[in-house]
């Protein structure tokens, strides 16, 4: 069956799937367009697929840039604003293409980072964990300098006395040594 | 990916619980010690300041391998370590400061458990209670040969336990801390 002369071969239709999907053609070429998906089952089926892969795209997070990265490129020195490129009509092909490197770079970015952060997690705690036991050291160095052991004579008579002390005092009976070795 | 970042995440997640995530300014055990001005920052030998969900964290990641440490750090909501080298500076204006701090403490519902003043140095242990349960720790120090230290542990307190943990371990194998030592500014 002959076509008529304006309508639109596979590959010609093909190529202008992707920006008739954004509507950036012009009112008659979106026609041609149009009018060739919907009598060509094989073309609106990829019609169907790049629409799918771009709303999928879409769906993708946006992950943010660190402020201070943007500030370190601004203290760069360059203080250039570069444009994003034009779109150029992309051939259907590529949109697949696009689309997984695209997941790739999400995918394996967020990855990247997520091990970093882990690590860097690691290392903090492993950083607290020293700081904790110099912590505990201190109070060990201070009380034997001090000539006290707190695991005997101070968490006997000092620590835990008044504790208990308090405890039965409440219950009304006030005996109990006095824990205090005044200055 | 190994089990120990596995269950760093899930730690990490379970701190985002806002339970968990109470700042330590709320404890009644917590003393500002920075308001308190007892050392000047920018001299400091050694300066700790944990919170509870970094506590949390270590308690975590020690309990295999040193479980009575985490059993310690897990009760633990903040502790604060300020080490002050006294030699060379003025130790009755440091006397001073330290005596001001005692009395805010007493003024500020602490208990005074232990104070000792041996060959010249001072040591004081006050305690901050609710009912018969230790929230907070705070031990003052003077060395005027050595150092002035200040410690606040602020949490669910075995004194016992803690006492332990402070005789096994020794500021000489630990003091070497590597980067993060202090505050950031």
């Amino acid at each position: 069956m002959a076509r008529p002369h304006d309508a639109l071969a596979c590959e010609e239709a093909l190529d202008l799937l992707e920006p008739y999907l954004d509507g950036d053609l012009p009112a008659g070429e979106m026609d041609r367009v149009r009018r060739h998906l919907e009598a060509c089952p094989a073309c609106a089926a990829e019609l169907a697929l790049a629409a799918r892969i771009q709303r999928e795209l879409r769906a993708l997070p946006q992950p943010d840039c660190p402020p201070e990265v943007i500030e370190r490129v601004r203290r760069a020195g360059r203080g250039e604003v570069v444009p994003f490129p034009v779109r150029e009509r992309v051939p259907r092909r590529r949109i697949a293409a696009a689309a997984a490197l695209v997941a790739l770079a999400i995918g394996g970015g967020s990855l990247f980072v997520h091990i970093q952060h882990v690590q860097q997690q690691q290392e903090q705690v492993a950083q607290a964990t020293r700081e904790a036991r110099l912590a505990m050291a201190y109070f060990g160095k201070v009380t034997r300098k001090a000539g006290l052991d707190v695991r005997d004579e101070v968490l006997e008579k000092r620590l835990v006395a008044p504790v208990a002390r308090s405890v039965s005092r409440s219950l009304g009976n006030t005996d109990g040594a006095e824990p205090r070795k005044e200055l | 990916m190994s089990v120990k970042p596995l269950v760093l995440t899930i730690v990490l997640l379970c701190l985002a619980i806002p339970g968990r995530a109470q700042k330590p300014e709320s404890q009644p055990g917590y003393v500002p010690i920075e308001e308190l001005g007892l050392f000047p920052r920018d001299k400091l030998e050694v300066e700790i300041n944990l919170d509870g969900p970094v506590l949390h964290m270590v308690s975590a990641m020690t309990r295999k391998d040193d479980p009575g440490f985490s059993a310690v750090m897990d009760g633990l909501k903040s502790i604060q370590v300020q080490v002050f080298p006294v030699k060379g500076t003025d130790t009755a204006a440091l006397k001073t400061r330290i005596d001001r701090a005692v009395h805010w403490l007493e003024g500020h519902g602490w208990k005074s458990t232990v104070r000792v003043r041996e060959q010249g140095q001072e040591t004081y242990i006050y305690l901050k209670q609710t009912g018969d349960q230790i929230e907070g720790l705070t031990l003052l120090s003077l060395d005027p040969k050595d150092e002035a230290v200040v410690i606040n542990i602020v949490g669910r307190i075995d004194p016992a336990e803690l006492g332990r943990l402070g005789q096994s371990l020794h500021v000489p194998q630990l003091k070497n801390v590597p980067e993060g030592k202090k505050k950031p500014e």
